[in-house]
């Protein structure tokens, strides 16, 4: 028979932290659900109720209808995805060199690579303009593809190769022997033994290019080339700001990002080289 | 199957140099293994005949070709490795057709020798499992099994047993042996475990400081060694040496040490020189002084004994002079004790003092 354990006062201590941190982070969030719930003349009112009273969901057709939201959806999802998969390609191979192979300037690229971390992201904004200005790419995703991608790419490879150096060489060896060549060992045996760390810059290049605001503020002028951010932006009147549209349109962006987290989150488990070489 | 040979194979990692020109030939269905202390370069060199290092000079053949400039999967090698080295998102199955599956072999081909190997190797239970849910035991015996599929010309081994426990290193060394005996194919085996090396091999490489000290059969490498190094490295317990001189003693030889004078088989062409002794604790013989009696030989205190189980190691203080020597356990010898020694004369070794060259 299991002998039940009564609860002790560190447990309960413990738990009740994280129930509170918990709220603590979904406290804005059920704000801004509550707020966009409102009719537009209960907007600023001060009421704590999580569903108001004539709570609807207009706002959230006003968004869809009378704006270009899914076109920044659009924008944004082609820019995002694009950038995180070439972002997660470049950094899972230039890592591999990097951990894998002694070259001249190895130590110092990788050091360099450090530096640009170092760099405040307001400092880059004028030279990456100028840059996609002088290649034509200004309202292009491409233009705003390249700019996302090369800014992350530092911590992706970082982080990869942070992650590659743990996997043994044994692995890689046993697979030459077994008849790959190195880019073969590095498809089949590296990259799936590192889906948590490819995850995590995959998540990383998302999370920067779905949110980012400033740099996509100077490289896009067209408002048909326009990210959510700044569209949302333009929710913002001088005069009025259009709080239930505002909050409706933060509440649906989070979806795709939901959706990618919670994929990511199966790959996103500690241990899969356990048991291939002797600990 | 295949020969391996090694033509004046050198290794160097900037200024240090690993590997100096070894020469071996290695014939086709030997089973060689290469022994050594750590470091001596012996997987240096194992890596060198699988493609994954490249030597600094020399030639590596496999079957009579020149294979230095093909890829380890162009050289019809297959490797276990020490660590095992499975692929840890792959089950079991999947580890030991790898290699078949990117030769594009017929799925019915890859099947059968999948079962065949798990079959000789027992392990067909385990077959969908993956290497984290195996014991230390079951991974070794699926890392060889992912070597026997591939039916290659030769086999490498790099220290494959060294991460087991002693009683399943025992076990494993069995297998190994009844392995070859069934498969009959070239084998090439790293190890620093003398026992491995002298139950497994048809001939044994040793090495030190990256440099061939002599090629041989067990029974010859333990009985003629080449070297102090080689004499004091093979046998266990290990070989007793003794600094002294040879002396011309009438038509015979004498050897002498501070403490020591021994009449000894050969002439005296050698006298004078300076030579070490070299004599295996099996062949010191011990006996115990009874009270009144007088000694016959040399008479030793005994410093320490050792119980081995049915074996007792001796150490034995003859003036300044050490010696061990491995006796039957009923023997009735105390630490304190006096006994009487003498030495097989057939059994002593002499080596040149400076070089170290046996005479």
């Amino acid at each position: 028979m299991v002998e039940r354990r009564a609860p002790n006062l560190r447990g309960l201590v413990i738990h009740g932290l994280i129930l509170f941190a918990c709220l603590v982070c979904v406290f804005p969030l059920l704000r801004i659900f509550s707020v966009s719930l409102r009719p537009g003349d209960r907007i600023i009112s001060t009421d704590l109720a999580l569903i108001p009273a004539g709570a609807s969901f207009a706002a959230y057709g006003k968004v869809l209808k009378q704006t270009n939201f899914l076109l920044w959806l659009w924008n944004s999802l082609v820019i995002t995805v694009t950038t995180s998969i070439i972002g997660v390609s470049l950094a899972s191979t230039a890592a591999y060199a990097f951990s894998r192979f002694r070259f001249p300037g190895s130590k110092l690229g990788l050091a360099l690579l450090l530096g640009t971390q170092m760099i405040p992201a307001g400092m880059l904004i004028l030279p990456l303009f100028l840059m996609i200005m002088r290649l034509h790419l200004t309202n292009t995703y491409l233009g705003m593809v390249i700019a996302y991608s090369v800014s992350s790419l530092p911590f992706s490879i970082w982080i990869l190769k942070g992650y590659y150096d743990t996997i043994p060489r044994s692995l890689e060896e046993a697979a030459l022997v077994d008849g790959t060549d190195h880019f073969g060992a590095f498809l089949r045996i590296v990259l799936p033994l590192s889906m948590p760390a490819l995850s995590i810059a995959f998540l990383f290049n998302f999370t920067q290019a779905w949110n980012e605001y400033l740099v996509a503020r100077v490289i896009l002028t067209n408002s048909l080339m326009y990210t959510w951010p700044l569209g949302l932006f333009g929710l913002q009147g001088q005069y009025l700001t259009q709080w239930g549209m505002f909050s409706a349109s933060a509440l649906l962006v989070t979806i795709p990002v939901l959706g990618v987290f919670l994929y990511s989150s199966k790959w996103l488990i500690s241990g899969l080289t356990l048991g291939g070489v002797k600990g | 199957m295949a020969s391996v040979t090694l033509h004046g194979i050198g290794k160097s990692f900037g200024d240090t140099e690993v590997l100096s020109q070894v020469d071996l030939e290695v014939a086709d269905r030997e089973f060689l293994v290469f022994v050594g202390p750590s470091g001596c370069g012996k997987s240096t060199l194992l890596r060198i005949i699988a493609g994954l290092e490249e030597a600094s000079g020399g030639d590596v053949l496999i079957g009579g070709q020149r294979v230095n400039d093909r890829s380890p999967r162009d050289r019809e090698i297959a490797m276990v490795f020490q660590d095992y080295a499975l692929y840890p998102h792959m089950t079991v199955e999947e580890n030991m057709s790898f290699g078949l599956r990117l030769r594009g072999l017929p799925q019915g081909e890859i099947r059968a020798r999948v079962s065949q190997a798990a079959g000789i190797l027992q392990i067909m239970p385990l077959l969908k499992r993956t290497p984290r849910q195996l014991s230390g035991g079951q991974r070794q015996r699926v890392a060889i099994g992912r070597a026997i599929v591939r039916k290659p010309k030769v086999f490498l081994f790099d220290e494959p047993l060294s991460n087991l426990d002693a009683k399943l290193r025992e076990e494993m060394r069995v297998e190994i042996a009844k392995l070859h005996q069934k498969l009959r194919t070239t084998v090439i085996y790293v190890t620093h475990d003398q026992i491995e090396a002298m139950t497994l091999a048809n001939r044994i490489a040793i090495l030190n400081k990256g440099r061939l000290q002599q090629v041989g059969a067990p029974e010859e490498v333990f009985g003629q060694p080449a070297n102090t190094f080689v004499a004091g490295f093979i046998g266990s317990p290990t070989m007793n040496f003794v600094d002294g001189a040879i002396e011309a003693n009438g038509t015979g030889a004498i050897f002498r040490a501070k403490t020591l004078c021994l009449n000894i088989p050969g002439d005296a062409a050698a006298h004078g020189a300076s030579v070490i002794l070299g004599i295996r604790p099996d062949h010191v013989w011990v006996s115990a002084l009874e009270e009144g009696q007088a000694a016959q030989g040399i008479v030793a205190d005994v410093e320490v004994v050792e119980l081995l189980g049915s074996k007792k190691n001796l150490h034995l203080l003859i003036g300044d002079t050490r010696l061990l020597a491995s006796v039957d356990a009923s023997i009735p010898v105390r630490a304190g004790d006096s006994v009487s020694v003498r030495l097989k004369t057939g059994a002593i070794r002499l080596f040149d003092k400076a070089s170290g060259n046996r005479l």
